[in-house]
């Protein structure tokens, strides 16, 4: 207890000298006794976690430990694994509406070769003020155009976007063409936009035969030179990595499924808006689903008002693999630190509260295929974890401390120090 | 039916050209007509067999049925055809030609243009063309564009394009128009449109007076600007006549009637389509409704994938529009049937028989286009029935009008014909003819059948069976040719055919292959009652769908039930007053408002008992900062419009509503945007589902007005093309704003001079002017309309408080106001409120130091403090953005959940009646399954004015409701054929967008 006291009143002294610092390595191990610790993957249990050099080495109700362990009493308090947003602009855009700070989407329909952790800013404010909430990961992805680009899971804390990243490539990014055909309103469909339809799909289609060209002529050892963007698309057609597919409707997402089977490419559905009124097919075809935003507006009049909320619980009952995000607009980049009230709603209408968690940590995790190093407390794991005083689906819990890979981050942001500055503009004048 | 005047009138009629010279001969052909044995509809209900019409040049000069045939008419026998008075149109929107006569003085404003008036020959052909095809013989045009978009002329239909039937009454026509958002000429929202309607009436009385004036007491008064529009407006107000407002639903008839009510104008509308849907409401003001038949195609439903997008809304009206004439008719609600709308004016006559098949009187309907408009417009002398001395404007047909087999023939205007359908003479040949070859035992069946124009056909001798080669009918004449060989008594090679129909058999010669010709009679074999079997129409099933309240999914059937006690036992209450958190308690209401909150309540053995146990009750969730429910959001077309006003353009069939009461919502105050500094006056509502725009605003509420400083005001982030309209500094908001409130001072000023002057200087003097602008900043000034500011830094907002303090009066909130924390001591002294979002930030430059902990630093220095939604998804889980206060800066839950209901109620000044639970108050509260900071909680009931607005088990009930009767209307659109594939109307619902202030001027 004499030691978090320490920590903490360090934290807070930092508010007052400089901007956060990113944490050194892990130099000692560190044991975390007394508390109540949520695995996530198991029952959550009464006890102790220890974690050496970023690794969790031992969990248990008692653990004997070194002596040059650090031993931290964390008695009343709990340990979470790190939350993940698993879908975000965070460290592309810092404002907005202020064009010149926004890398998230570049020029033109096919760009699968622009990465993510390249354009990553480890200094946007965004950054400490998402992880003061427990939100430790960020799924970093590329926007804009039929092909997006590539992404990447950043640790949001690091010097250099290098040192943040945890993993990438995590997979390459497709809008999925509108796949309506506006017929009711006139008596023959509007060929403009069947034609529109068919264009898109074909350039998709085109897109995959030129990159299997390319990476035929590499393997025969017959390609005249480097292009970026058949080559970024390697790792897709080996499998090595998904087509995050972001499709809302129900015809979309059937598309997609149907196409993706067809190219033999492995695909995970971003958005899901419908994703609960077809979910045979997602089953059937081991398709997961990155359900975004549950905290919006049902996206027909008619839906019933908790629309949006239900879906994951449904998708939970029938069995697809699934996690949650909250939105990926640019408006929401600085907004990630709310990514946990979004499974909680879904909680609140029917989703099991533990499923809850999960789909904001374990689930994200192996969707994202990052599960064997993070999204749950297991030994081998990365000791990135939240420690706070209670359930952090809920919004009146604090989360108190944070570890990433077992060095512990710095918890002041903009938020707090503005807040500080202004509590004392005010001691002054009560003062005066 | 004779008049004493009627020989005199043939003088007066006998009009050859008039004024211009004759050009080559004189044309002196005699015009006379004698249309005999006919069927007259002289009026509806009124009807002669065998009658006689004698028409001389444009007028009917006698007409009965034993009538004396003039020695010089031609005589056009009528056996079997009906002859009606020639339908009147009252809506035909007229394209005003190019170049546009301008007028001498036009308005400022290039939407106001009263004093334009189409003609004849504005009328494209193949529009008049299409008119008379559906049998109209005159017309009300109208200009097509504006606002005030200038006056209706009636013309008769015919080949003079110089007719005008001047002495008519004279209607001038409004319509909601406005530009888009992209432009910036004022009005680019309803909301301009429907201030500038307000303030021509104002400026047209004015404009009269303050000539008069001036006539009168030239050195006592200036000139007024001569301006035609207002001259125009003057004139028309004066004469008492008839404002028409095209509408585009039943909300927009709502608005219009208001107007007309307003400046106490006769209540004519041109109407939607969607009366039914407020049709009581409508009622009240006994309008008269030019009333549209738009009936909506089929939605597409053959695919689920498709039919999800179909709203039930859409369904239902697909369903019920074609009752909509009959309903009007039930309410007793006149009407005049316009072909308007209609992308095709041949369905005109379709989609009457289609409101007479679903119940409207067949002479109701024909007196809707006869009659109706003839009185309406004040011509019934000239027009609308059959009688001498009336213009010969005659619809002919081949049988009653409400049979769906007949045909229009032909239309007579002014005594001219103009053929419709020569089909009456050249007849169909579809159908099967049996053909016998002379000097042969033979004979064939022919089958000939003919789409859009085109006939294809066959002949065969039992089983055998060729088709028709060449087959062309181009009457009277019918050629085809086929092969012989497989037929019997024919050779092989192909046969020629030439035939006449003539009296319904076809006479020809049939020749063989070696060129040697036989004769061949076709002769029918069906009868007409069977051929006019065949034409017969399909309308789907009648509809027995109800209205609901609003139209569409989740919809009401009628107005919440009321109780006059209702009790909730063993609750936990949050009353968010002194009594803070009660265990274990009761409320008992009475008639809609609180009566007693406590333990030991006895409750009246007929109350209504809600038993809450392990619930806890809060009350209605305020929200201070909403866009939900409108039409229009920003009037962004000037830096000062505060004559825009919110209350008129909430549109209450928003499920926006729905969704936020789901959420425990029950007020919110409706806000104009932030496109520039002084923007409209706000509507504070309670959310009344069902009801209508008025009946959700809240009476008790004071008046309000929204300012904004900052990036949008200055249109940062509008885009490169935004960067002229004043200000574009922030500099330059505090001098508009200033400047705004000098203009007020001296228009006050100018008020109290005039006021102050005696009854006999007033005569000599015109009267300032109303303006509606300076009238709301006026208000201000005098403290009668709270001021709430969309506002970010510390800069602007302590500026705006300079302001307000140099013009003596206090800003009431201030919105957003995310740098509130860094001058929260001086909101405190000045005495603003603070109503910010709970940890928005970084969305734009000026908000990226807002901090969540705002909240808690303005309340920690006394300042009023609510936290607003500004957004339809925020808006439905208020209790958790409450939260956040909690969570940032350590606020009491208490405290917290006060900034969703009694702060936002103190804010607004309406917590005398809202915002707590305490007796005396308005029964609104919420019942939440726990703790309603908490992110498990749900909310289950929500109560305005003691009435259940949302319940979940209600709703559960209502989804499956819903979906059967989907379920039930797809089944029904898909066992209804439609041929044409549409119904001469666009399928779509007006589409307005839904406001959810995602845009980034909305915040």
């Amino acid at each position: 207890m004499r030691k978090l006291f320490v920590f903490i009143c360090l934290l807070s002294a930092g508010l007052f000298s400089s901007d956060q610092i990113p944490a050194p390595d892990q130099k000692v191990p560190i044991l975390l006794t007394n508390g109540t610790v949520h695995p996530v993957s198991q029952p959550s249990f009464e006890g102790s976690i220890l974690f050496e050099n970023g690794k969790i080495t031992k969990m248990g109700p008692e653990i004997l430990t070194s002596p040059e362990t650090e031993v931290w009493d964390i008695s009343g308090m709990h340990v979470y694994p790190g939350l993940i947003a698993a879908g975000t602009t965070i460290g592309l855009v810092e404002i907005s509406a202020v064009r010149a700070t926004a890398d998230n989407a570049e020029t033109g329909w096919l760009n699968p070769n622009v990465r993510a952790e390249r354009a990553y800013n480890p200094d946007s404010e965004s950054i400490p003020v998402t992880r003061s909430n427990g939100v430790l990961l960020a799924h970093v992805t590329p926007q804009g155009g039929r092909v997006s680009g590539t992404s990447a899971v950043m640790q949001l804390d690091g010097w250099t976007w290098e040192d943040c990243i945890l993993r990438t490539p995590i997979g390459i990014h497709v809008n999925w063409p509108s796949m309506k055909i506006e017929k009711s309103s006139h008596p023959k469909p509007d060929q403009k936009k069947e034609n529109q339809r068919d264009v898109q799909m074909k350039q998709l289609d085109d897109m995959m035969e030129d990159a299997r060209a390319y990476l035929n002529a590499l393997e025969n050892n017959t390609l005249k030179g480097t292009d970026q963007r058949w080559e970024a698309m390697i790792p897709i057609l080996r499998k090595e990595i998904p087509f995050f597919i972001h499709a809302n409707r129900i015809l979309q997402i059937q598309a997609a499924v149907e196409w993706c089977n067809r190219q033999d490419v492995n695909m995970i559905l971003v958005g899901g808006g419908d994703s609960w009124r077809t979910t045979d097919l997602l089953k059937d075809n081991h398709i997961p689903v990155i359900f975004e935003h549950p905290l919006s507006t049902p996206m027909r009049r008619d839906e019933s008002t908790d629309a949006k909320y239900g879906v994951p619980s449904m998708l939970f009952e029938n069995g697809i693999k699934f996690c949650v995000s909250a939105s990926a607009g640019t408006f929401e980049a600085s907004h990630q630190r709310n990514v946990p009230y979004e499974a909680a709603m879904a909680a609140a209408y029917g989703l099991p509260r533990d499923e809850a968690l999960k789909s904001v940590t374990l689930y994200a995790a192996e969707i994202l295929g990052i599960d064997d190093q993070v999204g749950s407390l297991d030994v081998g794991k990365d000791a990135t974890l939240i420690i706070t005083d209670g359930d952090p689906l809920e919004i009146t819990t604090h989360v108190e401390i944070a570890f990433i890979q077992g060095r512990l981050i710095d918890l002041s942001d903009r938020h707090k120090t503005l807040y500080e500055k202004y509590q004392q503009k005010y001691l002054q004048k009560q003062s005066d | 039916m004779k008049t004493p005047y009627f020989y005199l009138l043939i003088f007066v009629t006998v009009i050859f050209s008039q004024v211009n010279p004759e050009i080559g001969l004189r044309d002196r052909t005699p015009h006379v007509y004698a249309f005999i044995n006919a069927r007259i509809v002289v009026s509806p209900g009124n009807e002669i067999q065998q009658g006689t019409i004698v028409v001389r040049d444009q007028k009917i000069v006698e007409i009965g049925k034993n009538v004396g045939i003039p020695k010089d008419a031609r005589i056009l026998d009528m056996t079997g055809k009906t002859i009606y008075p020639g339908f009147i149109d009252m809506y035909v929107e007229t394209p005003i030609a190019k170049p546009v006569v301008k007028s001498a003085y036009p308005h400022w404003n290039s939407r106001v243009h009263p004093e334009t008036t189409p003609t004849l020959a504005n009328l494209k052909d193949e529009d008049a063309d299409a008119l008379r095809k559906a049998g109209f013989t005159t017309a009300l045009l109208v200009p097509e564009k504006g606002i005030f978009r200038g006056n209706g002329q009636l013309v008769n239909l015919g080949d003079e394009k110089n007719n005008a039937l001047t002495g008519s009454v004279s209607s001038q026509w409004i319509a909601f128009e406005h530009g888009s958002w992209a432009d910036e000429t004022y009005p680019n929202s309803l909301l301009g449109t429907i201030a500038l309607i307000r303030q021509s009436f104002f400026d047209a009385n004015w404009y009269g007076e303050a000539l008069n004036a001036w006539i009168n007491y030239p050195a006592e008064n200036p000139k007024p600007q001569t301006d035609d529009a207002l001259q125009t407006l003057a004139t028309h107000l004066s004469g008492n006549s008839p404002f028409v407002f095209k509408v585009d639903d039943d909300i927009n008839a709502l608005r219009a009637l208001k107007l007309s009510t307003q400046f106490d104008l006769p209540p004519w509308m041109a109407g939607s389509g969607y009366e039914y849907r407020r049709i009581d409401e409508i009622a009240q003001s006994s309008p008269f409704i030019i009333l549209p038949l738009n009936f909506p195609a089929a939605p597409d439903v053959t695919a689920e994938e498709y039919a999800i997008d179909v709203s039930l809304r859409d369904l239902r009206h697909w369903d019920i529009a074609p009752d909509n004439p009959r309903i009007l008719d039930e309410h007793e609600i006149s009407f005049a049937l316009t072909s308007a709308k209609l992308k095709d004016r041949s369905r005109f006559k379709k989609n009457v028989l289609h409101s007479v098949y679903r119940g409207l009187d067949k002479d109701k309907a024909l007196s809707s286009l006869t009659v109706i408009p003839a009185k309406q417009l004040g011509v019934h002398h000239i027009l609308g029935t059959l009688e001498s001395g009336k213009y010969a404007n005659l619809l002919v047909t081949d049988g009653d009008y409400f049979d769906e087999g007949t045909k229009i023939l032909s239309v007579w205007v002014e005594g001219h014909e103009f053929v419709q359908d020569d089909t009456g003479n050249k007849v169909s040949v579809q159908g099967a003819w049996i053909g016998a070859l002379a000097e042969s035992q033979w004979t064939y069946k022919f089958s000939l059948s003919e789409t859009n124009g085109t006939y294809s056909g066959s002949v065969n001798h039992d089983t055998t069976k060729v088709s028709l080669d060449k087959l062309k009918y181009e009457p009277p004449f019918v050629f085809f040719s086929f092969q012989g060989e497989e037929l019997p008594g024919l050779d092989k090679g192909i046969y020629r055919y030439s035939g006449i129909n003539i009296d319904g058999n076809i006479t020809g010669t049939l020749i063989a292959p070696d060129g040697t010709p036989s004769r061949m009679t076709l002769v029918s074999e069906v009868s007409d009652e069977e051929q006019k079997e065949q034409t017969k129409s399909d309308f789907p099933p009648k509809s027995n769908l109800k209205t609901r309240y609003p139209e569409g999914a989740f919809g009401l059937d009628g107005p919440p039930e009321t109780y006059d006690d209702v009790i909730i036992e063993n609750a936990t209450i949050w009353t968010s007053s002194d009594s803070g958190i009660l265990e274990n308690a009761s409320i008992w209401i009475k008639n809609g408002k609180f009566y007693k909150v406590g333990q030991n309540i006895n409750a009246p053995r007929s109350a209504e008992i809600i038993d809450a146990r392990g619930k806890t009750i809060t009350p209605g969730l305020i929200d201070c900062h909403s866009h939900t429910a409108l039409h229009a959001v920003n009037e962004g077309t000037q830096s000062i419009t505060s004559e825009v006003r919110i209350k008129d353009v909430i549109n209450p069939n928003d499920i926006a509503i729905y969704r936020e009461l789901a959420g425990g919502l029950t007020m919110a105050n409706l806000f104009h945007g932030s496109a520039n500094a002084i923007g409209g006056q706000n509507a504070v509502v309670k959310l009344k589902w069902g009801q209508t725009a008025d009946e959700m605003i809240y009476q008790n509420a004071p008046e309000g007005i929204k300012f904004a400083l900052g990036e949008n005001v200055k249109q940062s982030n509008w885009g490169d093309n935004y960067t002229t309209r004043y200000p574009q500094t922030r500099m330059g908001v505090d001098q508009i704003i200033r400047d705004g409130f000098s203009a007020a001072r001296e228009y006050q000023q100018k008020w109290e001079e005039y006021t102050a002057l005696s009854k006999r200087e007033q005569k000599k003097i015109a009267p300032p002017r109303t303006d509606l602008e300076l009238d709301a900043l006026s208000e201000i000034l005098k403290g009668q309309r709270l001021v709430h500011c969309h506002s970010y830094r510390q800069d602007e907002i302590l500026n705006l408080m300079r302001i307000a303090e140099d013009f003596d009066f206090r800003i009431r909130t201030f919105q957003h106001i995310l740098e509130g924390y860094k001058v929260a001591d001086a909101m405190s002294k000045h005495g603003a409120g603070g109503s910010t979002f709970s940890d928005w930030w970084a969305y734009k430059f000026e908000v990226y130091d807002a901090i969540p902990y705002n909240a808690a630093l303005m309340h920690e220095q006394g300042v009023l403090v609510s936290i607003n939604s500004d957004s339809n998804e925020l808006a439905r889980r208020m209790n958790l953005e409450a939260a956040k206060a909690v969570k940032y800066g350590n606020v009491s839950k208490e405290d917290a959940l006060k900034m969703v209901t009694l702060y936002p109620a103190q804010q607004l000044k309406i917590d005398q009646w809202v915002g707590s639970i305490e007796p005396g108050k308005d029964a609104d509260f919420v019942i939440w399954s726990g703790d309603p900071l908490s992110v498990y909680t749900k909310c289950e009931q929500t109560w305005i004015d003691g009435m259940n607005y949302f319940d979940l088990d209600k709703d559960l009930e209502m989804r499956r409701r819903d979906a059967e009767e989907r379920q039930t209307l797809i089944q029904k659109v898909l066992i209804t054929p439609d041929k044409n594939g549409e119904n001469g109307h666009e399928w779509r619902a007006p589409n307005y967008l839904e406001h959810s202030c995602g845009t980034e001027v909305g915040r």
